[in-house]
């Protein structure tokens, strides 16, 4: 078993084999696709291709009603109606693994040895979750990949870079703009004199000020210019409609269809309701408080930091599908090193995390598929899942040691 | 605290008498007229819970001649929804093609959206069938929650109208007591035809109700 596990995890191995399985997996589905009623292919996938050919044909990917994504996805699967259907599944599978090996660099860069790393990169590239998922065709390997490469150059102290891939990201998916706040945590000046005895206006001002250095300001805005620049383009490309698909409605969305949120059966009892636009506005309370209280705790480590924002994000989200789960999965092989959780610790949280979506799973099913009644046992379930997840989370920052990074040292 | 109830119905248009004058004409408007004396619908809905099939059935004596249509017309309820998108993927595996009088907001709830109309044409590989069969896929709509009294609503799905008209066969004014419509004349939508409405002999309607 050990010396199967080595050999899994020999660099080479690794990763042409996480590759080869998300690749046959693909092929699997095609061929799922064609003989089974029941579909291997996400359904998303059917609306990025619709959307690539409207494109490819020179109209607006938002004629394709449900995109409410960048039209850069659409353009970059255009290929999908020139060359192949599953160009883009391709594409998601590489930057899957892609997504694996920036997790290994990650790794090396915060002084894991290689052969810790590539054990710890393993629990992305082996996992059945992401290589389900990326070889179904859902894009969101393509943000696991810009965050992870964000995180990277930021580790690696690159920080056009950085801003460059956190600029892109944001335009993609408009979850990590609240990554701002740890990026800025971390590019701020350190404080160097004491600061005990001044009077608090005069701390609050050198706190202030500690924003304001070049570092940060170069972050600012190179990544600002790319997410406008990009903004601007497709404003001028496709107009309003853009802006409202692709951030706008996930703003104000307020899904009334079942999902793991806790927010949704409150949600869809009030959706006619005065009040509906102002609960939906307070849902943002919660997860505010709890970023800002995270990015201030956990200021010293961007990773973890970030980890913590996602998880936060979407737990406490006014929609939550289990397509997000993948935002904050990708960045758990970061945390993990440094977590002094014992591996049955690890493995029963983990359990404790999929009984809780299973227990969620079972109603969703009988109101979908069955017809039962079961809206409030689902948002029970979504409850239940919420405390499971807090539960979860508690146990990784009171296990979480806080190391000194080496890496500003290891450069040096 | 509504929920989706399809309630199954299904319509039998059934006539048994023959036309013995008729068969002495190989006209094609006495065949359409064959037609419309012993066609038959049956509907169907399978499936349980938001994604159902409707399942129309039409059985046709004498066989299908190839300068024959058919269209069925059916008027859906705002409690569901057709998903065009659906049907275009489904366009290569199925024998029929779809034109539907409106968009369709995939997401809306029931009571924020109206009902809508379909027109199938099936486009049976083998023109000699008698017998056409055509599955459609719905899905419910959320309805609108409500605090007092019932925690299920129905919806009420209508069985289809079933139109025909020959080609070859123009005059459309002695089908009594059929009516003659207007309808698109095929999926493209471009131009309406006269068509010959079946009148409905007998509805029979039965309905599947779960509860909790």
């Amino acid at each position: 078993m050990e010396r199967l596990i080595s050999w899994l995890t020999g660099k080479r191995v690794l990763f042409s084999a996480s590759f080869a399985v998300r690749l046959a997996l693909v092929f699997y589905g095609e061929h799922q696709d064609r003989t089974m009623s029941v579909k291997y292919t996400d359904v998303d996938y059917h609306v990025f291709t619709d959307a690539a050919g409207l494109v490819a044909e020179g109209g607006s990917p938002y004629n394709r009603s449900t995109y409410r994504y960048t039209p850069l996805l659409a353009w970059l699967l255009t290929p999908n109606i020139y060359l192949c259907t599953a160009f883009g599944k391709i594409l998601f599978v590489v930057c899957d693994v892609l997504s694996g090996l920036l997790i290994y660099r990650i790794l090396r860069l915060r002084g894991l040895t290689s052969e810790t790393a590539r054990r710890v990169s393993s629990l992305w590239l082996l996992n059945p979750l992401p290589m389900g998922v990326s070889s179904r065709g859902n894009a969101e390997s393509i943000l696991a990949a810009l965050v992870l490469g964000t995180l990277l150059c930021m580790q690696g102290q690159r920080l056009t870079w950085a801003a460059v891939l956190y600029g892109l990201s944001v335009h993609m998916k408009i979850y990590p703009v609240t990554y701002a706040l740890p990026i800025a945590l971390t590019l701020r000046s350190p404080e160097t004199r004491p600061e005990e005895g001044k009077p608090r206006w005069r701390r609050f001002i050198g706190f202030t000020g500690s924003f304001v250095n070049a570092e940060l300001l170069l972050f600012a805005s190179v990544a600002g210019g790319v997410f406008f620049v990009l903004t601007a383009l497709f404003y001028y490309m496709y107009g309003w409609e853009f802006l409202h698909e692709t951030y706008l409605y996930h703003l104000t969305r307020r899904d009334i269809k079942h999902n793991f949120s806790p927010y949704f059966y409150m949600l869809y009892l009030t959706a006619d309701s005065r009040w509906s636009q102002w609960l939906g506005l307070a849902a943002f309370l919660p997860q505010l408080v709890l970023l800002l209280a995270a990015s201030w705790a956990f200021r010293c480590d961007l990773a973890f930091s970030c980890f913590l924002h996602t998880a936060i994000f979407v737990s406490f989200n006014k929609v939550c599908t289990s397509q997000y789960f993948l935002w904050y999965l990708c960045l758990l092989p970061l945390v993990i090193p440094h977590l002094s959780l014992s591996l049955e610790q690890g493995v029963g949280l983990l359990l404790l995390w999929f009984a809780g979506q299973g227990i969620w799973l079972g109603p969703a099913y009988f109101l979908e598929f069955e017809g039962y009644n079961t809206f409030l046992l689902i948002w029970l379930a979504g409850l239940l899942f919420l405390i499971v997840n807090c539960f979860i989370l508690i146990q990784i920052i009171a296990h979480y040691k806080p190391t000194q990074t080496p890496q500003r040292l290891k450069v040096e | 605290m509504n929920f989706i109830l399809l309630s199954v119905l299904t319509w039998l248009a059934t006539c048994h008498c023959s036309n013995e004058r008729g068969e002495k004409n190989g006209d094609h408007c006495d065949l359409l007229k064959q037609w419309l004396e012993s066609a038959s619908v049956s509907v169907e809905i399978g499936k349980q819970g938001f994604h159902r099939e409707v399942i129309i059935t039409v059985e046709l004596s004498p066989a299908v001649l190839s300068s024959a249509r058919v269209l069925l017309v059916n008027r859906w309820p705002r409690g569901v929804f057709i998903d065009p998108y659906q049907l275009a993927s489904l366009r290569d595996q199925s024998d029929w093609q779809t034109l539907l009088d409106s968009a369709i907001d995939l997401e809306a709830p029931a009571h924020k959206t109206s009902g809508f109309v379909s027109y199938v044409f099936p486009t049976p590989d083998d023109p000699t069938r008698r017998r056409l069969k055509v599955t459609i896929p719905v899905h419910g709509r959320y309805h609108e929650p409500s605090s007092v009294g019932e925690t299920f609503t129905s919806v009420f799905i209508q069985p289809p109208e079933l139109l025909l008209r020959d080609d070859k066969c123009l005059q459309l004014n002695n089908f009594e007591p059929h009516t003659v419509v207007d309808a698109p004349c095929t999926a493209n939508n471009s131009s309406t035809c006269p068509w010959v409405k079946i009148q409905q002999h007998q509805v029979v309607l039965y309905g599947s109700s779960q509860n909790m």
